[in-house]
């Protein structure tokens, strides 16, 4: 297959680590039993899942227990949120949640607003963050539970989990975060940070499509209802046969993530400070969200002036996105920028740079190079705008 | 690797736009409608177009449909304009039906265009 391209999307999806794809074969071939069978081939298959569950517990530093094995972050996001209203809605019917989080979050709180919960719903500040006062002051005292992403899909914007977390500990509220584009990536210590339910996906931290987690504290009044039903696996909190080549894979995809998240972190802030060199004196670009205190793998600028899906094609064969990947079929501007402030056209001419481990700094520094040479090229294009 | 969002003569259209800019001397007509922005200049000697040329603020497909537009028309009689149809550029461009309003509005400015022309105001 062509490889004619220049990836720079790593927020979407990343390449499969060839050592977990080389496990996952591995796996495939000789641990393909159903890991319920009670045979010894259906040991081997449950004993590649127990070996996973404490790689990835050991990147979030919890006990394996407290892990349930998903589809991918969607399904975690589905089954935190809905799964937790729902087991406490006996004391409360009250939400709160960013308006910027990622749909998979967002159409759940819509959902359950349609089936009688009440949600706050955040706006950040210009910067993409939540002041943890404007968190504090829309808690009540029938709130459930929170939700907050950790890295931002689009910008790269962190929010302050810990100060967030804290408020809702002091309030008994549950907070769920939705943390796909950071394990793996940030190091998170969920000993330490106050978190009752986590999502995370494998295929944005260089392992397998099609497999996440979900965790869920070990603490008074932190349970989900479960929101799949047929059979009795994983505590029927989340039942399905599991596929253990999958989590197989996750589980190493999370053990290299930690043997390596300094470097790799290193490695992406030095490819972005180069990329925002190189393009950061073209008049009227704006990077959306904060350079400073953002997640260094994603950089998102818009243009003054530049139509989106012209600056798209012109950038090819880079890989980028215009807003969020599951988003890029629409036409709509982001609403995750116009939250931000940003203005229709703004928000349209957004281009979100993504790094990740393969990317060399002579790949952001042609993509500097092609993204000014596209910029000039469509303004000169353009006419003169009305007065 | 296949593409479903650009046609072969979008993408070359719209890398190859040798007929972009202005004219001096032209008659010129502008359109702003449907999150587009548009200039349509040409010069007219002996009732034909001698030149062509467009600016343009808009998606690929506009790009490239206003490139098609006057690689096709520079050299054609002036009344030629009137019947140009939005639907030749659909059609010839592989244009998604979810784009045809904006290629309406380079329907309407060619026409404008035409009558303009027509009208005797060309030099």
């Amino acid at each position: 297959m062509a490889t004619d391209f220049i990836y720079l999307d790593y927020a979407a999806s990343t390449p499969v680590d060839p050592r977990v794809v080389e496990c996952m074969r591995e796996c495939s071939e000789f641990g393909f039993a159903n890991p319920s069978s009670n045979h010894v081939a259906g040991r081997l298959s449950r004993a590649n899942i127990e070996r996973a569950a404490e790689q990835l517990a050991a990147l979030l530093n919890v006990d394996p227990a407290n892990l349930i094995w998903t589809s991918g972050a969607t399904e975690s996001d589905n089954l935190g949120i809905a799964g937790a209203a729902r087991f406490r809605s006996h004391r409360g019917k009250h939400l709160v949640t960013l308006l910027t989080e990622h749909k998979a979050v967002t159409d759940v709180f819509r959902m359950l607003e349609k089936q009688g919960f009440e949600v706050t719903w955040l706006k950040p500040a210009e910067d993409g963050r939540l002041d943890p006062a404007t968190f504090a002051a829309a808690l009540r005292e029938d709130t459930q539970l929170a939700s907050i992403m950790y890295v931002n899909n689009e910008t790269g914007v962190m929010q302050d989990i810990e100060a967030i977390g804290s408020i809702c500990r002091e309030h008994d509220v549950l907070l769920h975060v939705d943390a796909a584009q950071a394990v793996g990536k940030i190091a998170i210590d969920l000993q330490a940070l106050p978190v009752d339910l986590l999502s995370l996906t494998a295929h944005k931290f260089y392992g397998p499509k099609g497999i996440g987690a979900l965790y869920i504290a070990d603490r008074p009044g932190c349970h989900v209802e479960p929101i799949l039903f047929g059979g009795g696996q994983q505590r029927r909190i989340r039942p399905g046969t599991l596929p253990a080549d999958l989590i197989a894979g996750l589980g190493l995809a999370a053990e290299i993530a930690q043997s390596r998240i300094d470097a790799d972190l290193g490695h992406l802030n030095n490819l972005r400070r180069r990329l925002w060199a190189g393009i950061q004196d073209i008049d009227g670009v704006l990077v959306n969200g904060d350079i400073e205190s953002g997640f260094p793998g994603i950089l998102n600028v818009s243009a003054l002036d530049v139509e989106g899906e012209s600056l798209l094609l012109e950038l090819e064969p880079f890989c980028v996105a215009t807003g969020s990947a599951c988003n890029s079929k629409s036409q709509e501007p982001s609403y995750v920028l116009r939250a931000l402030g940003r203005s229709d056209l703004l928000a349209q001419s957004a281009i979100r740079f993504s790094m990740g481990r393969p990317t060399t700094e002579d790949e952001v520094e042609l993509a500097a190079r092609r993204y000014r040479e596209a910029i000039g090229r469509l303004r000169d294009l353009a006419p003169a705008a009305a007065s | 690797m296949s593409d479903e969002s650009y046609s072969r003569l979008v993408r070359e259209h719209f890398a190859n736009t040798e007929h972009a800019g202005d004219l001096a001397g032209a008659v010129a007509i502008n359109a702003d409608e449907q999150g587009i922005r548009l200039k349509l200049s040409a010069t007219v000697k002996k009732g034909h177009i001698q030149a062509l040329r467009f600016r343009a603020w808009g998606c690929p497909h506009v790009i490239a449909a206003c490139e098609w537009f006057c690689s096709r028309y520079e050299g054609q009689p002036g009344e030629s304009l009137s019947g140009f149809q939005a639907s030749d550029i659909m059609c010839n461009l592989s244009v998604p039906v979810e784009k045809t309003g904006r290629i309406l509005v380079l329907e309407d400015a060619v026409r404008s265009l035409g009558q303009r022309i027509g009208g005797g105001s060309a030099p």
